[in-house]
């Protein structure tokens, strides 16, 4: 780290003003015209994108900095007493903002064609900018506090863009509600419940940094990194890592957080593309990242080791679980959106046991890069995909598998990008990014000897293929459906998608086919790039720790046999969807009825694991009928009643005396005497006693 | 300073006289706000504070106005809300009789209010305390709705009965030190036990609490705030009961520190602070009633405050300010936004309202931004109030700031708090679905923005919410040092 006062910072300031100051200009320039609105708002995302382009040299350079400004002064408060704003540009900051604004731009693009026309469009480029803006905030940060304030700006435009249709008027079901019977949410429910769930997370994660800020006396990452994590004793790290371990699970959705996800879809397309998929929710997984050699620094430098080691188990198993568990509901799901929010979940999880692997072991590389690696290559085919998905809900009008197919030959362009990014996303061998970026993400349990993780992500792999050809085959193959039939008359044809918004998915597509072409490579590259800036936090003389004594399968052995696997599991789970929904051979209420069991098995998923309704059922609605409870019984029955208890005993008790009150002269010339009588014999006694 | 409390009194009553007394009461918060934006800005310059002191009688000693970093924020936040609320009064009431009295006891309070928080000779503190009360106890019982007198009388005995006890401490105080001045005492209650300062400490903070309505004194809040008119709303539940939160830090900090060292005592009141917090919270969630709604809020939130004030940290009481400025500017657009449904939509149930952030677009974003700011979200001056408030309490509770030992009770309360604070992100997102989201009943098929002299006020709130929220140096930089001085007065005193 070498500080740089010259020009060269200014993109990495610029980056997320120019999209905050679109954002405050998209009403002003709204009075235009509504086209200087629509164009402005992709300018200033095209500017963004420039500007983080412009630092993708010093990757190359391995020149990597950091920049502060004051910003909050509290002269003589015992911590924070200065506190900077700064960025922060490294390898991390650098990758992640250019999938941040390139993906952003895009979509932004993207955004033209198929919001056209709605009539809140000022409202939604405002947030859209206002989303990149904070975002890009958000990864260049070099403190947490700073860092915040992107995270709640990303998550207060998640919310504000998922309820986006918030009139959640019943005629347009199709189209922006999410689920079905009793978990059928509007859209200004979901993103209510987005923001709520997501904040819950964060209220641990601010703890987390409390109790840092308290021992560390900085919540500057650099700072943190270089030694002040070293301040704080194992018996508040452990605690405080987990803490802060809050906020990603809430905003990357991993269990038990990840309920919102997937009801995020009732926002726009593009919505989900973005924010959904691409970029917000991988702001967990950034941040783990990101914090990542700070509590690697206190694992291996601080003695630490045995017991922090725990603290990346519990994130490399929340991650494979919730990989699973996220996957396997994307296999039964019938809406096409929600089948690839829940991949996004599921392949969240993935990054996160590929953190959570690398920081238990002293060859931290393969499990970081390879989480950085797929946090990539996700959000190019999962944007892809969804911005394809949204061509296709464009022109069905319909959010539900079941009211398309047969569409194939109707919109070649969106059926080809889908099906590379999904290829990609199912990791077909070689050509496509995803297959070397899951990979590695395989690679490091192997390498790390956690065989049971490993097992669990390979599973996955099968679950992936199959609801990836699943969705493809029910969108695209079989007969035309009732619904596109009913339309048909009304003289509403399928049709390809506008070039507006076929060229960002195509480009997209071109970029992960690029760097599956190239993955070896880029895969290397990034080991190299990754290596020599987090090349100091390799433990001295190899790891002095009986950590490192846990051994898995040699480095060049794991490589082979994480391909093989991963092929075979990817065959296991694609060609039983292909035979279904594809080829249509055979019925699959055919092999429900057969089989009772997995009929049972795909209801108990179908409803979401029960995780849903146990959060509504055990959190919510208890709360809010407890709370009409309490203010019946407890605040007017008991506290208030009191108040008037009381004021009616001291009404009462002087009423009591009233009738003495009569204002008769003869009455109180005797109450005169009685009191002198009572007076001197008052007297007497106590002279006397 | 002076001038600013007499010319209000003065103009109050040639309030009577004119038509336009809105505006002239505007004019005059304006002068005052700015007066007091100005020695904002220039404090760190005057090197610490301002005082102006005035001979008042010998046994009551000097009559005196301070402006320091901890009253200069609070004074300078009642006189913008009050400022601002005239011109929205001025629409409000546009059908209400007797206008000139109303504006005349509207400067009235406003004066109180500032007083209250400017003046440090405790009894001149609690002839404020008063002066604030009874302008608003008429302005409830003439101009409000229900069953305003009745309300009314309860506001005021229960106001009156929490400020009995705080004369009884003070007058104890004067007695034991001598002095009514706030930074005298602490110099003669030096041999006075700690059990003893914490029975006068008590009392003081009892009348303070029914003010601030903690738990469980809050009975007499939701029926005040619903029921006044709903600028005087605006202006109580901002400005007013925060002042028992400003009066905490100023008279114990100041004047009783050793009160502090008793771990007990300042354990109960961390725990008091949370339960506040979350019953307020927890009944909001409950109201139909859109004011109500708000006046738990506001019980919620003086929970946060007295948080913030027994943190015992420098951290913690800038966040305590900064909450109390947070809550002035989001719980004055989320009354000023009620009021333009009951001015416009003739009703204030919930359950009547939905569907109007299409009509009526610049309430919907000031309500969002109002509860965002009291939920403590950036990029809005609530984060830093609660980052600082909850930071500086865990800063305590690991026994850093050298004024307890660690404490590991401290860390947990403080956890359990921070939890809790979801529930205001829950009352406050629901509440927005509900009114502005979803589908819109038919007699509001017609719903308009409110008129342009009630939403200006509040998009300057905003604004101004937003604008502290990015660059809160203005405030902090002017409330920590001093604050923190403040404190380092306090550790000396532990020892003993």
């Amino acid at each position: 780290m070498e500080y740089i006062t010259e020009i060269f910072v200014w993109p990495a300031w610029l980056s997320w003003i120019f999209p905050m100051l679109g954002a405050v200009l998209t009403p002003l320039l709204a009075k235009v015209h509504s086209k200087v609105r629509d164009y402005g708002a992709i300018v200033f995302s095209f500017l963004a994108m420039v500007m983080t382009l412009s630092l993708i040299p010093y990757l190359w350079e391995g020149k990597y900095f950091h920049n502060q400004v004051l910003w909050v002064v509290m002269e003589g408060a015992p911590v924070l007493s200065r506190l900077m704003a700064g960025v922060i540009v490294d390898p991390l900051s650098i990758i992640m903002a250019n999938v941040v604004a390139v993906i952003g731009f895009l979509i932004m693009v993207y955004s033209l064609g198929y919001m056209h026309g709605d009539p809140s469009l000022t409202r939604y480029w405002f947030f859209m900018n206002f989303f990149i803006g904070s975002m890009l905030l958000l990864v260049m940060s070099d403190n947490i506090i700073q860092l915040l304030f992107g995270w709640e700006g990303v998550g207060l435009c998640s919310y504000a863009l998922i309820g986006f249709w918030h009139r959640d008027s019943k005629e347009d079901w199709l189209k922006c509600w999410v689920g079905e019977g009793p978990e059928a949410y509007p859209p200004s429910h979901c993103g209510m419940k987005a923001f709520i769930t997501t904040r819950m997370g964060d209220l641990f994660f601010l703890l987390g940094a409390f109790l840092l800020l308290a021992f560390a006396g900085t919540l500057n990452f650099v700072e943190l990194q270089g030694g002040a994590i070293l301040r704080v004793p194992l018996a508040v790290l452990i605690p405080a890592a987990i803490l802060l371990f809050g906020g990603p699970i809430g905003k990357s959705a991993q269990l038990p957080l990840m309920e919102w996800l997937p009801d995020a879809m009732a926002g726009p397309t593009t919505v989900s593309a973005l924010i959904h998929a691409a970029t917000m929710v991988n702001a967990g997984v950034y941040l783990v990242g990101r914090v990542f050699p700070m509590f690697y620094t206190a694992v291996w430098h601080g003695g630490a080791a045995n017991e922090l080691i725990t603290f990346f188990y519990v994130i490399a198993w929340v991650g494979a679980i919730t990989a699973f568990v996220a996957g396997s509901q994307g296999m039964v799901s019938s809406e096409i959106k929600k089948v690839l929010a829940y991949s996004t979940v599921s392949q969240l999880g993935y990054m996160m046991l590929a953190l959570g692997i690398a920081g238990s072991t002293a060859e931290f590389l393969v499990g970081y890069v390879g989480g950085v690696f797929h946090l990539m290559s996700h959000a190019m085919f999962k944007a892809a995909l969804f911005l394809t998905a949204g061509a296709v809900i464009h022109t069905c009008e319909s959010r539900f598998m079941t009211h398309m197919g047969g569409i194939r030959r109707y919109m070649p362009i969106t059926f080809w990008c889908m099906s590379l990014a999904a290829f990609s996303l199912m990791g077909v061998p070689l050509l496509f990014s995803g297959f070397w970026s899951k990979d590695m993400v395989l690679e490091a349990p192997l390498l790390a000897g956690q065989y049971w993780i490993f097992a669990l992500g390979a599973v996955t792999v099968a679950v992936t293929s199959f609801y990836s050809v699943r969705m493809l085959g029910l969108t695209f193959f079989g007969p035309k459906s009732s619904h596109l039939a009913e339309q048909e008359r009304h003289g509403h044809h399928v049709h390809e998608a506008p070039k507006v918004m076929w060229i960002p998915f195509l480009a997209l597509v071109i970029g992960t086919l690029a760097f599956g072409v190239m993955g070896p490579f880029v895969k290397g590259w990034f080991e190299g790039v990754f290596h020599e800036y987090l090349g100091e936090l390799l433990p001295a003389g190899g790891g002095h720790s009986e950590a490192v004594a846990v051994h898995g399968f040699p480095h060049e052995l794991a490589v082979w046999v994480t391909a093989g696997i991963s092929v075979a599991m990817l065959l296991a789970g694609a060609l039983p969807a292909y035979f279904l929904y594809v080829k249509r051979k055979l019925e699959p209420s055919v092999f429900l009825q057969r089989y009772g069991l997995l009929a049972v098995l795909r209801q108990f998923v179908l409803n979401r694991w029960y995780i849903n309704r146990f959060f509504y059922k055990a959190i919510v609605y208890p709360m809010i009928g407890g709370c009409m409870w309490a203010l019946k019984k407890i605040e007017l029955g008991v506290i208030d009643r009191f108040n008037y208890v009381l004021a009616n005993a001291t009404a009462g008790f002087s009423n009591s005396f009233r009738k003495t009150h009569s204002g008769i002269l003869t009455h109180n010339v005797e109450g005169i005497i009685l009191g002198f009588v009572v007076f001197f014999l008052l007297l007497a006694l106590t002279v006397m006693g | 300073m002076v001038p600013i409390a007499f010319s209000a009194i003065a103009l109050a009553v040639g309030g009577r006289l004119g038509k336009y007394a809105g505006w002239l009461a505007f004019a005059v918060l304006t002068y005052t706000t700015g007066l007091l934006g100005f020695i904002l800005f220039q404090l760190r310059s005057w090197g610490g504070s301002l005082v102006a002191s005035y001979p008042w009688g010998r046994y009551l000693g000097d009559f005196t106005l301070v402006a320091d970093g901890l009253s200069t924020p609070f004074a300078l936040v009642i006189s913008m809300l009050a400022a601002l609320i005239a011109i929205y009064s001025i629409s409000y009431m546009e059908h209400e009789r007797n206008l000139h009295a109303y504006f005349a006891l509207y400067l009235l309070y406003s004066a109180g209010m500032m007083g209250t928080v400017l003046v440090t000779n405790l009894a001149a503190f609690f002839v404020f305390f008063e002066l604030m009360l009874i302008p608003s106890w008429a302005l409830i019982g003439v101009w409000g709705t229900g069953a305003r007198e009745k309300i009314a009388f309860k506001y005021f005995m229960f106001t009156e009965a929490g400020a009995l006890f705080l004369l009884a401490g003070i007058v104890t105080a004067r007695f034991l030190a001598g002095t009514f001045d706030v930074f005298a005492i602490a110099a003669g209650m030096e041999r006075v036990s700690v059990g003893t300062a914490v029975a006068i400490v008590s009392a003081i903070l009892l009348g303070l609490f029914v003010k601030m309505a903690i738990f469980p004194l809050h009975t007499w809040l939701p029926d005040a705030h619903a029921e006044a008119p709903t600028p005087i709303s605006a202006l109580l539940s901002p400005a007013m009961v925060g002042i028992g939160g400003y009066a905490a830090i100023r008279i114990v900090y100041t004047a009783f520190p050793m009160v502090l060292g008793h771990g007990q005592f300042v354990m109960a009141l961390v725990v008091l602070a949370v339960v506040t917090m979350i019953y307020g919270g927890y009944m909001a969630l409950a109201q139909d009633d859109i004011k109500r709604l708000l006046a738990y809020s506001s019980i919620s939130q003086m929970g946060y405050l007295l948080f913030g004030v027994v943190s015992l940290s420098a951290l913690g009481l800038t966040g305590a300010v900064l909450i109390y400025v947070s809550h002035g500017l989001g719980k004055a657009i989320l009354f000023m936004v009620a009021g333009i449904f009951i001015h416009t939509l003739h009703t204030r149930s919930i359950r009547e309202l939905g569907g109007l952030a299409g009509r009526m677009p610049y309430s919907a974003t000031a309500t969002l931004l109002g509860f965002l700011t009291l939920m403590g979200a950036p990029p809005l001056i609530g984060f830093w109030g609660e980052f600082f408030t909850f930071g500086g309490s865990i800063y305590t509770g690991t026994g850093f700031g050298g004024v307890t030992a660690p404490n590991l009770t401290r860390i947990w309360v403080t956890g359990i708090a921070v939890v809790f604070s979801a529930m205001t992100a829950g009352y406050g997102l629901w509440t927005v679905r509900r009114v502005f989201f979803g589908g819109t009943p038919e007699p509001l098929k017609e719903a308009k923005e409110g008129p342009r002299l009630m939403t200006a006020p509040i998009l300057v709130l905003a604004v101004v919410a937003v604008v502290l929220g990015i660059y809160p140096t203005v405030l902090t930089n002017v409330a920590a040092p001093f604050l923190s001085q403040l404190l380092s007065g306090l550790t000396p005193a532990m020892g003993s």
